[in-house]
């Protein structure tokens, strides 16, 4: 359940488009901090640049909006100057993946300890749909008209290498996963990176045969596999369904954190 | 406890026809003043969380709440139900 008093409620109706994923997962991020029980001005809120880094504009708690891809850079440095806070960081893929890459396996490789939620939609939506590093293969876009041609970004697996504490993903139909998996990433001490494929009909689905919000949900929930699933495949020996992606917990360990309070 | 859906919000996406386990919500078909096709409650005692939310002491399924991007979904207390005279026109 999320406490009404956590919203700004002077500045909604938000901003994204009809069926945006990123609202919801507001609401899990916002569930979430209401199962740990955090105060208000405990609590710091850090975003960049994009559709998703607007998210603190809309909780009424202290936060930081930032330049392009330097959330975490600024997170860090709010985690160092004060330990006692807690740091969550809503970052998008663009911001993350795109020109924020070298500060993200920086903060993964330091382990400072926050909560890092990437919100995937696959695609630079604010902009006007450009290709991002996360756009899977064949996928039209505006910079991209016969399809892309690059491998995208494994986050995750991108964030597990580089050596966070606590890596998850999730799509925004799993709602329930996605709040006890945001949850556990704010009780293991160390960065914790929650992946959360979000739905983009505007600049992604349309382009993409995906129109209608019920249409891309669809799409994220049947390319979605269980991380139990994929290893019983490979174990099998069968292959894996193109296209699909795993969702779970990846890892849960305890490297020795940054900015931890003794 | 009674479902409501805030049409001030409502952007009109229809993901809680797509969620919720007991088809409360139907998709709309009239324009609402902001120019928004919001859904429509079809028979909303049916749901759970209204009728148990306070025995449980607890939220009880919240799907349709937690997966509306723009916050429009939620419950409100009732007043417990007072008999009232009705005057029949014949």
């Amino acid at each position: 359940m999320i406490a009404p008093d956590w919203f700004r409620e002077d500045r909604l109706p938000h901003i994204y488009c009809t069926g945006c994923g990123n609202g919801t997962i507001i609401n899990c991020t916002l569930a979430a901090v209401e199962e740990m029980g955090w105060k208000r001005d405990e609590t710091v809120f850090v975003s960049g640049i994009g559709c998703s880094s607007r998210a603190p504009g809309y909780i009424l708690t202290d936060s930081l909006h930032t330049t392009h891809g330097r959330a975490l850079a600024f997170a860090t440095g709010v985690k160092m100057a004060r330990p006692d806070l807690h740091v969550v960081v809503f970052t998008g893929d663009g911001d993350l993946a795109a020109i924020g890459g070298n500060h993200f396996i920086h903060a993964c490789r330091r382990n400072v300890d926050m909560t890092v939620i990437c919100m995937n939609n696959h695609i630079y939506g604010m902009t006007g749909g450009q290709g991002s590093p996360t756009t899977p293969p064949g996928a039209i876009s505006s910079t991209t008209p016969y399809g892309a041609s690059e491998p995208a970004f494994d986050l995750a697996e991108l964030a597990v290498a580089a050596g966070a504490n606590y890596v998850a993903r999730w799509t925004s139909y799993h709602v329930k996963e996605l709040t006890k998996a945001v949850a556990a990433g704010m009780q293991t001490p160390g960065l914790s990176f929650i992946e959360a494929r979000t739905q983009c009909p505007t600049n992604y689905g349309r382009h993409n045969k995906l129109r209608s919000v019920s249409a891309m949900i669809e799409h994220l929930r049947s390319h979605a596999i269980l991380v139990a699933k994929r290893d019983r495949l490979v174990a099998e020996g069968k292959p894996i369904p193109e296209g699909a992606f795993t969702v779970g917990e990846l890892v849960r360990r305890n490297r020795p954190a940054m900015g931890v309070q003794r | 406890m009674k479902l409501v859906i805030d049409e001030s919000r409502c952007k009109g996406c229809n993901l809680c026809v797509l969620v919720c386990p007991y088809g409360i919500f139907r998709e709309g078909t009239e324009l609402n003043s902001r120019g928004i096709v919001a859904p429509v409650l079809d028979r909303p005692e049916r749901c759970t969380n209204c009728r148990l939310q306070a025995l449980y002491g607890r939220m009880l399924c919240g799907v349709c709440h937690m997966i509306c991007p723009d916050q429009a979904i939620s419950w409100v207390e009732e007043k417990p139900f007072e008999p009232h005279k009705v005057e029949v026109e014949f």
